[in-house]
Formats: C-alpha cells, sequence, structure tokens
C-alpha cells in the first residue's frame, strides 16, 4: 500500500495524496496514472468505428465517382471535417500541455508523481500503438479490398480518406504529443539538457515517414499503375518506415529502468528515513 | 535419470532470484506487465500485418493466389520480419522464448479481424475465398528452437528453412480443398479458380496475378519443393532483419540520446 506524499498541487495535475475517503491513492491505480489510457483508447476506437460505419454507409453509394456530387458531399465534407477536427484537437492538446509543461517544469515533484507521469506517457504511448494498429492494419485491409475490386479516380478515396488523412497524422500527433509531455513532465530522461532521445526520433520518424510516404503511394500508382498490387515496390518504404516504430519497446525500456531508479531511491531513503516525506525527485 | 544436486553456489544463485522475483515494490505492480502485453498487442500487429500485406499480401488475399511458385518464398521472409524482432526483444528483456508466438497470435488476431470486417462484412467476399493463413504453429516451433539452442545463429539456420516448411505445411490444410479439380465453363480448373474468376476483381486483373511464371513450371511436381527451400533461404534473411529491428530499432536506443548538450 502506498504512503501519502508530499506533493505540491499544480493546476489541471492529478493530487497523489489522500481522497475524501481518507484511502491514499496510488499513483498506478487505474482510476489514476491510466485513465488517460482508457479515456484515450476509447476516443480512438469511436474515431474508427464512426469512419467504418461512415464507410459502410456511403463508400458504395457516394464514393465511386469523385466527380459526382455525392461524392463532395459525403467524402470531401469528411476529408475536411477530419482535418479541422485533428487540427483542432493538436491545437487544444498541445496548447495545454505546453502552457502547463512550463509551470510543471519549475515545481519541485514528488516520486509518487513521477510515476503517475510515466503511467500517463505510457497511457499516451499505449494510444498511439492502437493508433498505428488502425493505419497499418485495420484500415489497410479495407483499402486492399477496395482498390483492388473498383477503379480509382482520385487519391482522396472511401478508404485512404479515414487511413491516410486521420488516422495516419493522428500518429504523429499522438507519438510527438508523448514527446512534449515526457519533455517537461519527466526530466530525468526527456528534459532538453539530455538531447533528443533515439527512442522518440524513431517513433516520430517513423509516424511522420509513413505520412511522407503517401505522397510517394499516390505519385506511382499515377505513374506507374493505377490497379492495385499490395507488393509493388513503391508501396515497401510504408512497411521500412513502420519498422522504425519499434523505438517505442526503447520508450517503455527507458522507462522502465527509470521506475527501478525511483523505487531504488525510495527504498534507500525509507531505510535511512523511514518517517520523512520528500519534495524533490532524485 | 536422476537429477544431479545442486551445488550450494547454484542454490544461493537460486535464492537469490527467488527473491528478486518476489520482491515487494512500492509502485512497480503487475500493472505495468498488463499495461505493456496488452498495449504492445497493437503495434506489433499492426507491424506484422503491414510487412505481410505489402511484401505478401496479394498472395495472403485470395486463395487462387495461393501457387505453388510465389506464395511458399515471399510469405516465409515477409511473415518471420517481426517474429524475430520480437524473440530478440523478449528474449533480451525476460529470456522468454515467446516473441515468435506472441506475435503470431498478434498477427492471427489482426488479419481475421481485417479479413472479417473489412473483406467480408464491407466488401461483401466470401470469407472462405479471403481466409489469412496462419503463422502459429510455425512461431512456436522457432520459440522453441530458441530455447534449446539460446543461439540466434542457429535459430536463425535451423528455424529459418523449418518456418518456411511449417508456414507453408499449416495452411496448405485450410488451402487442399480449394485445389480440387473443377469443371467449369469446358476447363479443368481448381475451385480456388472458379472463385477467382466469379468474384469479380477489376482492379487485380490476370496481368497482375503473379502465379506460376517462367520455366520453373516446367520442374512439374518438384516446385513446390525449389520453391520451399528457396523460401527457406529468404526465411533466414528475413529472420536477421527482424533481428536488427529487434537489437537496432528496439533496445539500442535505449537511454541514447542524438544529441547531448
Amino acid at each position: 500500500m502506498a504512503q501519502p506524499q508530499t506533493v505540491q498541487r499544480l493546476p489541471s495535475e492529478v493530487e497523489n495524496g489522500s481522497t475524501a475517503t481518507g484511502r491514499a491513492r496510488n499513483p498506478t491505480d487505474w482510476g489514476v496514472g491510466w485513465s488517460s489510457l482508457f479515456w484515450g483508447s476509447a476516443l480512438v476506437m469511436a474515431a474508427n468505428i464512426f469512419l467504418w460505419f461512415w464507410d459502410y454507409e456511403f463508400a458504395f453509394s457516394a464514393g465511386l465517382n469523385s466527380a459526382s456530387h455525392e461524392f463532395t458531399l459525403y467524402y470531401r465534407t469528411l476529408f475536411w471535417g477530419e482535418l479541422i477536427t485533428l487540427g483542432a484537437f493538436t491545437g487544444i492538446w498541445y496548447g495545454w500541455l505546453i502552457r502547463t509543461g512550463r509551470e510543471v517544469a519549475t515545481q519541485p515533484f514528488s516520486r509518487a508523481e513521477e510515476v503517475r507521469r510515466i503511467a500517463v506517457l505510457w497511457s499516451i504511448i499505449g494510444v498511439t500503438s492502437v493508433s498505428i494498429y488502425i493505419e497499418a492494419s485495420f484500415w489497410p485491409n479495407w483499402d486492399g479490398a477496395w482498390h483492388q475490386t473498383l477503379v480509382r479516380d482520385t487519391a482522396l478515396t472511401p478508404t485512404h480518406i479515414p487511413m491516410f488523412y486521420f488516422f495516419f497524422p493522428l500518429s504523429v500527433v499522438l507519438a510527438l504529443g508523448a514527446y512534449i509531455y515526457g519533455n517537461s513532465r519527466i526530466p530525468a530522461l526527456y528534459s532538453r539538457d539530455k538531447g533528443f532521445p533515439w527512442s522518440f526520433f524513431l517513433l516520430i520518424s517513423a509516424a511522420v515517414l509513413e505520412c511522407m510516404e503517401v505522397a510517394f503511394n499516390e505519385w506511382g500508382h499515377s505513374l506507374w499503375i493505377s490497379e492495385e498490387f499490395f507488393a509493388v515496390p513503391f508501396h515497401w518504404p510504408f512497411v521500412a518506415y513502420g519498422w522504425l516504430a519499434s523505438g517505442m519497446f526503447a520508450v517503455w525500456g527507458e522507462t522502465i529502468l527509470r521506475l527501478y531508479e525511483i523505487e531504488k531511491a525510495e527504498e534507500e531513503e525509507n531505510t535511512q528515513a523511514p518517517s520523512q516525506t520528500h519534495a524533490v525527485a532524485d | 535419470m536422476a537429477a544431479t544436486p545442486l551445488t550450494m553456489a547454484e542454490r544461493q544463485k537460486r535464492l537469490e532470484l527467488r527473491a528478486l522475483l518476489q520482491k515487494q515494490y512500492k509502485w512497480i505492480d503487475r500493472k505495468w506487465d498488463l499495461v505493456f502485453w496488452i498495449t504492445a498487442i497493437f503495434i506489433v500487429a499492426g507491424a506484422a500485418d503491414i510487412t505481410k500485406q505489402l511484401f505478401a499480401g496479394d498472395w495472403d488475399f485470395w486463395t487462387d493466389w495461393k501457387d505453388p511458385q510465389w506464395w511458399p518464398v515471399i510469405t516465409a521472409f515477409a511473415t518471420i520480419i517481426i517474429p524475430s524482432a520480437l524473440q530478440y526483444i523478449q528474449w533480451a528483456a525476460w529470456r522468454f522464448p515467446t516473441g515468435a508466438t506472441y506475435t503470431a497470435v498478434c498477427f492471427f488476431m489482426a488479419a481475421w479481424v481485417g479479413r472479417y470486417f473489412q473483406w467480408h462484412v464491407a466488401e461483401s467476399y466470401p470469407l472462405n475465398f479471403v481466409w489469412p493463413i496462419s503463422t502459429v504453429g510455425a512461431a512456436i516451433i522457432l520459440d522453441w528452437l530458441l530455447m534449446k539452442t539460446r543461439s540466434f545463429i542457429l535459430t536463425s539456420l535451423i528455424g529459418g528453412p523449418i518456418w518456411a516448411f511449417l508456414v507453408w505445411g499449416f495452411n496448405y490444410i485450410p488451402l487442399a480443398p480449394f485445389l480440387q479439380p473443377a469443371h467449369f465453363m469446358n476447363h479443368v480448373l481448381t475451385v480456388a479458380d472458379v472463385q477467382g474468376i466469379v468474384y469479380i476483381r477489376s482492379q487485380t486483373p490476370e496481368y497482375l496475378r503473379h502465379i506460376e511464371r517462367g520455366a520453373l513450371r516446367s520442374f512439374l511436381g518438384e516446385t513446390q519443393y525449389v520453391s520451399l527451400v528457396f523460401g527457406g533461404t529468404l526465411a533466414v534473411l528475413g529472420y536477421w532483419i527482424g533481428q536488427f529491428i529487434g537489437r537496432y530499432l528496439a533496445v539500442w536506443p535505449i537511454r541514447r540520446y542524438i544529441k547531448t548538450v
């Protein structure tokens, strides 16, 4: 059972001290450090389910002819709607991360708080993992089925719009957001003076390069082959860039090592002075 | 055979390991394990599926593409890459010989979700035309090999060819019924060929269908085995691409910084 900690309360940060019921809240309780994982995954899955049903409902009735009025109504609108939604979400989330991050960076924090922050980082990484699965497996399946069956007359096809223009950029937003979070809140690993970590460099590169590969894909289809042959060489960069997302395992690995350092410091301090509390992480 | 008595040093080592295993931490609990193993499913499934889809997907999408010439070669290569990477990661982190099986199960689930919701429900293809392969059986053997040899070199050299044979062998069982002869429009075709003709794929015309091409057909019944051996060779190569991913993209970056100010 975790002991109550002396923690300075910060704007928009969850307190780790005693609750109204008197029970000490562990930073790794499901409702504390991990709540972002559940909310984030639920939002991404809700967006995915919405887009799946949208395509299920309208792909055949409105998505076959990009010159038609129906296509403009149902698909160009969806395309711009996705970009505006994603842009607004990014602006609000990054704005909050940077604004509160500046305050947080100047405040002392306890070990319990650092553990909670690592749990939040894992939550953002977990949601990024879900987004990468959706962009790399779930939608490519429909993309294959659609483009091997029906003639394409635009780069903004019914399967490309959710996949390339929502989940591809969403993964960039989540991976970069995870780094911004770590940069201000987990200074022992990701503060600016440490330099830029290879782990996040690889993960963010994977997401960004996947977006850039979309252009090569469309260029290749417009030049060499309008039909769909999934193993065509100009698709291969999607795979190689995707491998860079293995940097996610390095993020997990380095934060686990940090957790052991925190535990060790806590253990040593308790051995020396069991009743003392602390205010600043080692 | 009688068990060898443990030496004092071995006993001491075991006790130390047991104490370490049962050590109580303040914040490190099973939730971290649970979150890691569950959230990693998605990235592993995505990586394995996109690697298979864009290197060998066409041969996996349709029964009539599963030929004796190309399918065994490129499928073995494409499907061993991510299992190999996870084998390295899980072995390096926990000495778990489970990485390939974990990947194969994640991949199997992702492939079936894709085939069911996207190919079957959304596009109305029957599942017996578009079912995905499974690599779970081959992955269990690959992990067993690593456990017994404790060597990535031996696992690659022995496991690569075995992987090619087993991926083909395990998936030949569900494929076999579709290779039975059928009389269709005055021609003798396979059931799989009939499926390919009946279900219109206007963007996968015949000239894109890469099956049984070239002089290798003149090898008659041997084609399959030549392909499998070559597939085994490529699987060794694929295994080491996976090792590169595991070693240098997943593990090496831990606590390394591009530039330290």
